[in-house]
């Protein structure tokens, strides 16, 4: 039982990853950016690639990395910056375009299969009394919230942070304060993919298996978990993709892998009536698509 | 009649067409719907179910399984429906998935294995119904219901003041979107004779409401042309095998930063009319 | 000379909004722009500030065309703005906002200097620098704008309309506080519906008429022109 809440926790830090990258696009841009599972995919993909053709793990992890980060900034270009003016569901559909779009690539290239990610990490693992856990998941968990943590404080306490806030508050009024809002508003897609980028890393390392369509089911249960933090939450994020992860691993436990989506999924819809804020939504976040 | 490959295009082209609808009456209220494969598995299944174990007529059987998912809808939409915005899309979202995977849980229908569907209906039957159905929609676009529901888009707050009861009438195109995607659901169900849960995944909702958007949601054309360009353009990219869907996906980004309002807009219509002698509205 | 515009244009459009504008602006002044509602006062401070485009002519800052620079690089060359409507950020605490006036700067420690000047210039500000600016009231969201535009340490400071909405009490401190930061050498450009105290504060002052200058005089002259009042009352007829 405690095992099972502890293998909750470290699926449950991939979708804080991921919700993170959501509620960095909404929060503060006010744009559900269907790209990101696209991106997360990238980055477990494009490090298998690469560690199969020989090239050194963490050399592999940093070049994949770069390249979710350029992929994220060719979205921005093409989806948001054009948005304005708009219907709201546009930017939906184009950003939904590049999921496509990625997936299709590496389907074209690599195929539809499962592949298997190579042990990148020594196969240690802590055990405490019956517990077992691997060193890759804590890894996993701790890198995830070191992120989180990491993203909060640098909203919070620096100048750019402060900017990036003012353009979630009013993005006219942030122009009128001399932030340079074409600048930060690709960094701030940046910054999001790159997350869900190494979240798509530390799922590859994690579970050993990689495919074009890894992004789609993490990055539904993903979106889920920033809707049941609170869209715009930070912190909300790691509320709600670890509460994700636990229920997943606890209705396998208790009812069977089928039952899964009927208790995230019904989880995320009673959040939705009962409080469509989220645990840690703030109530003010403009909502738009 | 037709080769296989026509056929089945068709009936592919048909399915598309009224899931398109059924995502296209909420949207052009302004409500996102990305469930509707929960609907149109509701009514897969419960066709399915109906015409096997009870032995009722396809056709009745596809009815009754709309009425349930109407019903459902009605139920489902009340409380879903006070939410907006982003909310209410991830809601609808979240219920589709747990519709789906209702079925995939139940027994009796076979579960995971999926469900074996005896009835059989062929493509003619399907292309008519769908026919059928597009003439009812045109009627409807004539009414004012459908007057309201652009209103609704563009202002609920005015209309709330012109005495429009705009969550009945969010309600009402809701429940009608589902029972279109239940027909869907049904026709597929009795043409593929098998029914699977899993064939009814997010992204089945996720593309309708992509097909609608690309037709446009300002003319009662749009999700039409929407849904056939969807169907056809993969197959014209055929030689292109592999590649066809990247391509695709890659027209989609293109044509969404060059023509964000969707193929068919209004202007585009009026354009069109004027020729055959109807004055060009203001 | 501090700031010159020639010829300026900006369209809405193909509505225009503001139409052959020309004004000079030395260093150490207070000018004035006055002008019916929708007679395009905003519209030059945002243009000024690079918030909207010109069609035509240009804008010289400190001898340099800036016409093609974006707001942030002008305001990092000592552009300031106090919106109209103040604009304040709600959700973010006082000393937040105030710091950032200061995005663009990058001298940490002067930048803190200032703000403890601001805060005891207002310390209505001070008491709350920790609190979210929506506990202000109305005139001190109108001294927190200002003081946020100070931090950006501006040779111009420009404010739309500042006195709107404020009681005649704010409005007395308001424009006490305008004279006495030109004494401290602040340059001034004041778009104002309030004429009587802008021309009283102002040396020079500029009146628009639907997108077009019609006036531009010393101020005590123009307090005394007949014209001033058509130009409100011309507008106001139609």
């Amino acid at each position: 039982m405690l095992q099972q809440l502890i293998n909750g926790m470290m699926l449950g830090s991939v979708y804080v990853l991921i919700a993170v990258a959501f509620t960095l696009s909404i929060g503060i841009l006010n744009f559900l950016n269907f790209s990101i599972p696209g991106l997360f995919m990238l980055g477990g993909m494009i490090s298998w690639v690469l560690i199969s053709m020989g090239v050194p793990p963490l050399l592999a992890f940093g070049l994949a990395f770069l390249i979710a980060c350029a992929c994220a900034l060719v979205v921005e270009k093409l989806t948001f910056s054009w948005m304005k003016g708009s219907d709201h569901e546009v930017p939906l559909v184009s950003s939904l375009g590049f999921l496509i779009l990625f997936e299709q690539i590496l389907l074209v290239f690599y195929g539809s299969d499962q592949q298997a990610f190579p042990k990148v990490i020594p196969n240690a693992t802590l055990k405490l009394g019956d517990l077992v856990i691997g060193s890759a998941q804590l890894l996993g968990l701790v890198l995830s919230i070191a992120i989180v943590i990491g993203i909060s404080r640098f909203l919070k306490k620096t100048r750019v942070g402060r900017g990036i806030r003012a353009i979630a508050e009013d993005t006219t009024t942030a122009e009128f304060l001399g932030i340079n809002v074409n600048v930060v508003v690709p960094l701030i897609f940046l910054i999001s993919g790159a997350v869900a980028a190494i979240g798509g890393m530390l799922f590859a390392v994690n579970y050993s298996q990689v495919s074009p369509f890894m992004g789609e089911e993490v990055g539904f249960k993903g979106i889920s978990a920033m809707i049941i933090g609170g869209m715009g939450s930070v912190w909300g994020a790691i509320a709600g993709g670890l509460l994700i992860g636990l229920a997943e691993v606890m209705s396998i436990y208790f009812l069977g892998s089928d039952f899964v989506d009927l208790s995230v999924y019904g989880l995320l819809l009673i959040i939705l009536m009962v409080r469509p804020q989220g645990l840690f939504g703030l109530a003010q976040v403009r909502e738009k698509l | 009649m037709f080769s296989g490959y026509i056929d089945g295009l068709i009936v592919i082209l048909a399915i598309n067409v009224i899931m398109a609808y059924s995502a296209a009456l909420p949207l052009v209220a302004g409500q996102l719907n990305l469930g509707t494969a929960g609907f149109m598995a509701v009514g897969a299944y419960m066709a399915a179910f109906l015409s096997n174990e009870y032995g009722l007529p396809i056709g009745v059987a596809i009815l009754v399984g709309s009425l349930a998912s109407g019903l459902i809808a009605l139920i489902i939409g009340i409380p879903v429906l006070r939410t907006s915005g982003i909310y209410l899309a991830l809601a609808t979202f979240a219920l589709g998935q747990i519709l789906v995977a209702v079925f995939l849980n139940l027994e009796i229908v076979g579960a995971a294995q999926g469900y074996p569907v005896y009835g059989y209906i062929e493509m003619p039957t399907i292309a008519l119904t769908t026919i059928g159905l597009l003439i009812l929609l045109f009627v409807l676009s004539q009414t004012r219901f459908w007057l309201y529901l652009t209103a609704i888009k563009n202002d609920p707050t005015v209309c709330d003041l012109f005495g429009i009861e705009v969550r009945n009438v969010q309600l009402a195109a809701f429940v009608l979107g589902g029972m279109l995607a239940a027909v869907a659901g049904g026709l597929q169900a009795h043409y593929l004779s098998y029914v699977e849960a899993q064939s009814f995944g997010a992204l089945i909702s996720i593309y309708t409401v992509l097909f609608v958007i690309l037709g446009g949601t300002q003319t009662v054309l749009g999700p039409l042309v929407g849904a056939a360009f969807f169907t056809f353009l993969p197959e014209v990219f055929r030689s292109g095998e592999e590649w066809r869907y990247a391509i695709f996906a890659a027209f989609i980004i293109g044509f969404m930063v060059l023509r964000p309002q969707g193929m068919i807009n209004a202007n585009m219509m009026r354009r069109l009319k004027a020729p055959f002698g109807g004055k060009a509205s203001a | 000379m501090l700031l010159e515009i020639n010829s300026l244009s900006v369209k809405y459009g193909r509505i225009p909004a503001l139409e052959d504008f020309s004004m000079e602006i030395k260093r150490g002044e207070i000018a004035t722009v006055l002008g019916a509602n929708g007679a395009g006062k905003s519209t030059l401070l945002k243009a000024i500030l690079g918030m909207e485009k010109a069609s035509h002519g240009k804008v010289v800052w400190e001898g340099e065309n800036v016409t093609n620079w974006s707001p942030s690089r002008r305001i990092k060359d000592g552009l300031a703005l106090v919106p109209e409507g103040r604009r304040i950020l709600i959700a973010q605490t006082i000393e937040e906002n105030l710091l950032l006036g200061a995005y663009q700067r990058d001298d940490v420690d002067a930048i803190r200097h200032e703000m403890e000047t601001i805060y005891d210039r207002f310390p209505n500000l001070c008491e709350r620098r920790h609190m979210q600016a929506s506990c202000l009231s109305g005139g001190e969201q109108q001294m927190l704008a200002i003081g946020r535009a100070l931090l950006s340490k501006p040779d111009l400071l420009m404010l739309d309309e500042p006195s709107l909405g404020l009681s005649p009490l704010f409005v007395k401190q308001l424009f006490k506080l305008l004279r006495d930061l030109n004494k401290g050498g602040l340059t001034i450009l004041l778009v104002e519906q309030n004429t009587d105290q802008a021309l009283a504060l102002a040396n020079t002052g500029y009146v628009l008429e639907r997108g077009k200058l019609i006036i531009s005089d010393g101020a005590q002259k123009l307090a005394n022109d007949p014209r001033l009042h058509e130009a409100y009352l011309g507008v106001a007829a139609e």
